[in-house]
């Protein structure tokens, strides 16, 4: 029977074959290197081992795997294929400081003694056996370890005698519990000692046949990895690469020439390519010819193209084609046509003897990588401009970095090329706030607004030149991007009004004060408790109060101000009481049982934080300044604020156990709590008492601004409470030592951008606390929080910028407003991903279109494992290695490529099909992406939850994993989708997803920093306890009745 | 009265406890402990001069004031001995436990759901792994056993460890081997965040009723915690859990954890103990398993008090023939009542939520 899929192939194949990197059916080589293998284990993303080893490509590890991957600190549940390669990681970045080698790998290398000396004593059966108290003593011996009391008595126990060996057995997990019950006369021991066969890529000759700069003689290759660093990474690298590409390498240029080179690939190795004897190069067929002139040599040389790619530049030339290589196949068609790519690499590649591009642990220049990737393109292809030239030009002159972008900013030039060429000039300097990242900004901030409301020059200007300064406050605007520019401007002016204030304090209250109010209105509009079509007008209200501060008394009114206009624009009415206000944050007036039931959660977990943070009620404070204002109008103080002032000086401080002294020794710059000393030392009832005048009157209402700012600011905490979370509810300190003016640190900068992490690890410094604004907050309250989060692995790796990130995801998105159908809809969209997928093991050209989608999404190795396993049917494995986000995108881009084909795949595509036509709004990918995507602050400028459809970022200087976890979109996505299975109603995510999260981030079990496999395989485990409803907090959430 | 001839050590522990309806109800994996009627327990050990334990004293030998006014025993129990009721008209719905040591850990699961045998302890072992550890770390881990095979057998163990996070090696448990496993499963390695982690402990400890401590085992720095130690001494008076400290001499040579030890220890009922060698190691393990042995738990319900921050408890031994000897004792704990929320959560006193099993590798 003729596939309805069937399409006409050849030519397209050809294509395929010159543009992705997957074999397109064209390829015999990736054919004759799987047949090679027997069976081959299904193996992780990180390994491509398997089907390059033939059935006996082994190498023996001494002892249990278990043990081993203990004392390698390797995570246990990595697949035998990845044993080498992360062996070969370890020793290469934890094995050496300088030349020395650090007690991790003296310890890993006595461990391989001690466990080739247990091996012997287990024999050729492997295995250890204890029976009587005559056997045991050679085992001791090696353990390290001898007994107290008699042998078969009951009080017999083990206590150190070698403590070196003793920390071997101990640290590799060897069952010493077991052991001592048999000598305290229980049964005999057996403990199953057999080595453990692992494979490796190629074979282990041609490894130890590799010469490199260390002498090391011996025919293991686990000793030789062990002692030479160097081979080591070039194995790590090579085991990284896409299999096909990595076996044309072995040949030429053969894997000794490719040792000096191995810091390259390491960085930018996994996105060369090689298929159909071609080199596959950003931009396809078309960007062959500029290429080889950039390179030298043809991308039909293969290895000597590579090695060319290389050499070039201290690998400056790889790193501009990796990051080529990463973007979407629509990004690298703008960067390589034949009049562009030379101009660019040469003002990126520098022109001194500056550092190489394999130089640090993470890989340099990442702004590169953030400019290829997100640079905004007109309707017309050019180069989106924010403003115009001139205004660029303006900042460029003050370009300290490039002598050559300034020369061009001074001249007559206005070609957006040559801004485009300064912009990619800049781009390996290491600033976090510079021009380029500017540029990058305001660009995405004229892609989220409506065409022909680009901002305006001037607007542009006033942000560019106050980038520096201010950039992370930009933020909200590509969240709302109806904020026009008078509401833009108007919003720097008031910032730089406030950022002029002299006197300290009242800076810090106004930034405190001003930054909560605005937070406030950002979670009711981001709600949608704020109508659209009042953004603009409202925001301007909330701002204005605050254009004129002088005084502490008018901060006061400038807040209370601001805070009505925020409750206005929400409902209409200015005045709430704090209760109200909080049910507000919890989300939009819910109509169901269910929708209320969480809101109602979700109010009370906000306001167990401000009772943790014993602070005083919005009520009182309110109260108080208005009976201030009517004292100061004539009127007399009411006989009832007493009672009220009263309740400002509950608060008391936690019970010390250090003196002041010992704090100034011991916590010298760390531990400084002014504004709360200041707030215990007022007392407004006392001088409510004896103010009669105005002035005085005002004075009074003044000392309440300390307050109001830590109430406000803790209605922001309260609401980016992160799952699993501690210090916010345990230190009642947190929120009033937020410093956000900076005083507690001499010569800070930066107080307007997102806060820093101040005081961790100094027990006498009274707590961590934050230093800056409130941008960025639920990130970085992720970040004090993640710690108590305990793993369930010892040895866990739980890395400090992934997690964050993951919990901020968590918890900034809601769901309130997300129907039954775009819940099902974006289940749909995953499940009819899988079905393509299965479908496309048995079609051909399904599948090479499918690849050539995911091709986009994934790094090569991992596109060609999926592509092997479909290949050989095995949609199932192909699966395992496909992300929710990839399913996702796969779906939605085949239906859009190809509707015709789509809704014939089978009966869940019709469904979404089906689905699609009824309601073609709510299952559209505008929509489901704001759903269930997730904020991008740095990758996107932006908090505006969305689905980004990028590859997986890999670690980068100054970024460490922040862009990698923001390049993590699934968890959201499949969450969505256990619930909709599972017949939870959307409101239910507000509750579900923090916990799930949580969860997931107890299970995640990594040994690198760019271990994307262990965050899916956590996020997997994790959706199976719930489905078989193991995750007991968040299974007494009930689903709906259907 | 008997006098046993051991180590003087004077203790007290003070804390809520939930005397009735101890209701938990998940909120994001956090059981909320809803305190239907609170209790404040104090376990108090008194010594004589010397330093040996005073045992046999009643009831009638103790006075507790809080913040100044005179407070009621209403349980009273020495040692491993059954705890007796002694007010006559319990606040409705109150029940008394007879077994200090029962009751069910509730929300945390993993731990064992037992009724503890009568008089016994849950104790919380807290071994600090971090890299300041290294060096002696398969000592203290000699150590830890001994002291695991030691404690009597109503008692309940569980075993923690930590760097810059927690793990919860052995749930609370019964079963030594269990908890020998867990000791022997620890990995050395990485930051240490020893008041977070001790913060976390004592939130689980604090679930539970009847006597509770938490041993911590360490070396002293504390490069990673995000929470300053006075929050933990703070949450663990106010939850009535003993706070042991053993550390090696390293500690002592940084004066920070030397204060923070002492004065932790003492504020919370525990004890400090900074060791030469593993022997002196041994030593305070032996001494921490006396002073379980030892106390005498009381409780009272609080007069009605209108202070909402810091209440002041003392407690002295009346009549001529008690008054020499010592106590050491908490001197209060923060009542914190909820002003805001308003369903049945208790800020202080939720836990998160710990994995079942948790063993590691």
């Amino acid at each position: 029977m003729k596939s309805p899929l069937r399409f006409p192939a050849s030519l397209f194949r050809i294509f395929l074959a010159l543009c992705f990197c997957f074999s397109a059916a064209t390829i015999g080589f990736a054919e004759s290197a799987s047949d090679a293998v027997n069976s081959p284990s299904k193996s992780s993303p990180q390994a491509n081992v398997s089907l390059l080893s033939d059935s006996r490509a082994v190498v023996t590890i001494p002892g249990p795997l278990r043990s081993f991957l203990r004392m390698a600190g390797i995570s246990q549940k990595v697949s035998p294929e990845e044993v080498l390669p992360l062996l070969a990681r370890e020793v290469f970045f934890l094995g050496y400081r300088g030349a020395t080698p650090t007690e991790f790998l003296i310890l890993l290398n006595r461990y391989v003694s001690q466990a080739r000396e247990l091996s012997a004593l287990a024999g050729s059966a492997g295995v250890i056996r204890v029976s009587s108290c005559a056997e045991v003593e050679p085992l001791l011996h090696i353990l390290g370890y001898r007994i107290r009391e008699k042998c078969g008595q009951s009080n017999a126990s083990l206590f150190t005698s070698d403590p070196e060996r003793a920390f071997l057995t101990i640290d590799s997990g060897f069952p010493l519990t077991d052991l001592e019950q048999t000598i305290q006369g229980g049964k005999p021991f057996v403990y199953e000692y057999s080595s453990t066969t692992v494979p490796v890529l190629f074979t282990e000759d041609d490894w130890i046949a590799v010469k490199s700069s260390r002498k090391v003689d011996t025919k293991n290759l686990i000793d030789r990895l062990l002692r030479d660093p160097d081979l080591a990474l070039l194995y790590w690298a090579c085991s990284r690469m896409d299999n096909d590409t990595v076996a044309a390498l072995r040949t030429s240029p053969g894997l000794e020439k490719l040792v000096p080179f191995a810091p390259l690939l390491n960085f930018y190795g996994s996105e060369i390519c090689i298929r159909s004897a071609h080199v596959i190069v950003p931009g396809g067929p078309d960007a062959e010819v500029a290429w080889k002139d950039l390179v030298g040599v043809s991308s039909e040389a293969q290895g000597d193209f590579v090695l060319h790619l290389l050499k070039k530049d201290r690998g400056w030339l790889v790193a501009f084609f990796d990051a080529l290589s990463h973007t979407s196949q629509a990004q690298q068609a703008h960067f390589t046509n034949v009049h562009l790519l030379k101009p660019l690499y040469l003002a990126f590649r520098p022109s001194d003897n500056s550092a190489g591009a394999a130089k640090g642990v993470f890989r340099p220049a990442p702004t590169l990588l953030l400019l290829l990737t997100r640079l905004q393109f007109d309707p017309d292809g050019e180069i989106h401009v924010p403003g115009n030239i001139q205004v660029w030009k303006e900042i460029l002159r003050q370009a300290p970095d490039s002598k050559r972008v300034a020369k061009w900013a001074r001249g007559k030039n206005n070609d957006p090329q040559q801004l485009l060429e300064s912009m990619f000039s800049l781009c390996r300097a290491s600033a976090e706030s510079g021009p380029v990242q500017a540029f990058l900004s305001l660009g995405e901030l004229d892609a989220m607004r409506h065409r022909g409301q680009a901002l305006k020059p001037d607007t542009v200007g006033l942000l560019a030149s106050t980038f520096a300064q201010f950039s992370d406050q930009y933020l909200i605007f590509s969240e709302f991007p109806s904020l026009d520019d008078v509401s833009i401007t108007r919003f720097v002016r008031v910032v730089e009004s406030i950022d002029k204030i002299h006197n300290h304090t009242l800076r810090g209250n106004a930034m405190g004060i001003f930054q909560a109010d605005v937070g406030l209105w950002q979670i009711l509009a981001r709600q949608e408790q704020i109508r659209s079509a009042d953004l603009n007008q409202s925001w301007q209200k909330v701002i204005a109060p605050f254009s004129n501060i002088n005084s502490a008394a008018v901060l006061f009114n400038a807040g209370r101000t601001s805070l009505e206009e925020v409750l206005r624009a929400a409902t209409g009415e200015p005045h709430k009481s704090q209760d109200e206000i909080v049910s507000l944050l919890a989300g939009p007036a819910q109509h169901d049982v269910e929708g209320q039931r969480v809101q109602a959660e979700l109010a009370d977990r906000m306001r167990s934080i401000l009772d943790g943070q014993r602070l005083v009620s919005l009520d009182t404070l309110l109260a108080l300044g208005k009976g201030l204002d009517e004292a100061a109008r004539g009127g007399t103080t009411p006989d009832g604020l007493m009672p009220l002032a009263g309740e400002l000086r509950e608060f008391e401080m936690p019970r010390p156990i250090f003196t002041s002294n010992e704090r100034t020794e011991w916590a010298v710059g760390v531990y400084n709590n002014r504004h709360t000393d200041l707030e215990m030392k007022a007392n407004v009832g006392k001088l409510m008492e004896s103010a009669h005048s105005r002035a005085q009157l005002d004075e009074v209402r003044g000392r309440l601004t300390p307050f109001l700012r830590d109430t406000l600011v803790g209605m922001n905490y309260a609401y980016y409470e992160p799952p699993g979370a501690q210090i916010l509810r345990v230190n009642p300190l947190l929120v009033r030592s937020h410093d956000f003016s900076g005083d507690t640190v001499i010569g800070i900068e930066g107080v307007w951008q997102a806060p820093r992490l101040f005081g961790a690890g100094s027990p006498a410094g009274g707590g961590a606390h934050l230093i800056g604004s409130l941008a960025d907050l639920p990130y970085v309250l992720a970040e004090i929080e993640q710690d108590f989060i305990a793993p369930d692995h010892i040895q866990a790796l739980i890395w400090r910028e992934l997690v964050p990130a993951l919990l901020t995801n968590s918890i900034l998105p809601r769901w309130w407003d997300v129907s039954r159908n775009e819940l099902h809809a974006v289940a749909l969209y995953q499940r009819a991903g899988e079905e393509l997928l299965s479908v496309s093991a048995k079609n051909e050209d399904v599948r090479n279109r499918v690849l050539a989608i995911l091709s986009d999404h994934m790094l090569p190795q991992r596109l060609g494992m999926v592509e092997r396993d479909l290949r050989e049917r095995r949609p199932t494995e192909a699966l395992s290695a496909v992300t929710p986000a990839d399913m996702f995108y796969l779906t939605a881009e085949f239906r859009q490529k190809f509707p015709a084909d789509f809704g014939s795949l089978g009966p869940l595509s019709q469904e979404l099909d089906s689905l699609s036509r009824l309601h073609p709004t709510q299952v559209s990918w505008t929509r489901l992406s704001r759903d269930f995507g997730v904020p991008h602050p740095v990758l996107a400028q932006s908090y505006a939850r969305e689905l980004l459809n990028v590859k997986p970022f890999p670690a980068l200087a100054g970024f460490s994993s922040r862009l990698m976890a923001e390049s993590w979109d699934s968890t959201n996505l499949y969450w969505a989708r256990l619930a909709d299975e599972m017949n939870y109603s959307p409101v239910a995510l507000n509750r579900l997803v923090p916990e799930l999260t949580r969860r997931m981030v107890q299970r995640i079990f990594a040994t690198d920093t760019e271990d994307f496999p262990a965050v899916l395989r956590a996020m997997q485990e994790t959706g199976e306890e719930f489905r078989k409803g193991k995750v007991v907090s968040v299974s007494m959430t009930s689903p709906s009745t259907p | 009265m008997a006098k046993k001839q051991f180590l003087l050590l004077v203790c007290v522990f003070a804390g809520f406890v939930a005397i009735s309806g101890i209701q938990t109800a998940a909120q994001q994996g956090e059981p909320n402990i809803h305190v239907v009627v609170e209790m404040v327990q104090l376990n108090v050990a008194v010594t004589d001069n010397k330093g040996n334990y005073v045992t046999g004293l009643r009831p009638q030998d103790f006075s507790i004031t809080e913040d100044g006014v005179p407070e009621k025993l209403a349980t009273f129990g020495e040692g491993d001995g059954p705890t007796r009721r002694l007010m006559e008209n319990l606040p409705s719905g109150t029940e008394v436990s007879a077994e200090p040591g029962g009751g069910e850990p509730a929300g945390i699961p993993g731990h064992e759901a037992l009724d503890a045998p009568a008089g016994g302890a849950n104790v919380f072992i807290l071994f600090d792994t971090s890299n300041y550890m290294y060096r002696g770390f398969v000592f203290a881990q000699d150590a830890i056993a001994d002291f695991v095979r030691s404690l009597e057998n109503a008692d309940r163990i569980a075993l923690y460890s930590y760097s810059r996070d927690l793990s919860r090696a052995a749930p609370l448990t019964s079963d030594r081997s269990q908890v020998l496993r867990g000791v022997r499963a620890t990995v050395a390695g990485d930051d240490a965040a020893l008041y977070n982690c001790l913060l976390l402990t004592v939130k689980d400890a604090a679930q539970l009723t009847g006597k509770k401590v938490v041993v911590v085992f360490s070396n002293g720095p504390d490069n990673a915690s995000m929470v300053p130690p006075e929050d933990v001494a703070e949450l663990a008076q106010s939850t009535g859990t003993s706070i042991y400290m053993i550390s090696t001499r390293l500690a002592q040579l940084e004066p920070v954890s030397t204060a923070v030890f002492e004065r932790m220890t003492k504020a919370t009922g525990g004890k400090a103990y900074f060791a030469k060698n593993w022997k002196d190691e041994q030593k305070a393990f032996a001494s921490i398993r006396d002073d379980l042995a030892h106390l005498y738990s009381l409780s009272y319900y609080p007069q009605a008090n209108l202070n909402h921050g810091w209440r002041a408890i003392t407690v002295k031994l009346v009549g001529d023939h008690v008054k020499k000897y010592h106590i050491r004792t908490r001197d209060g704990y923060r009542w914190e009542p909820r002003r805001f929320a308003s369903g049945a959560t208790r800020s202080s006193l939720e836990s998160p939520h710990a994995p079942a099993g948790g063993t590691g590798q």
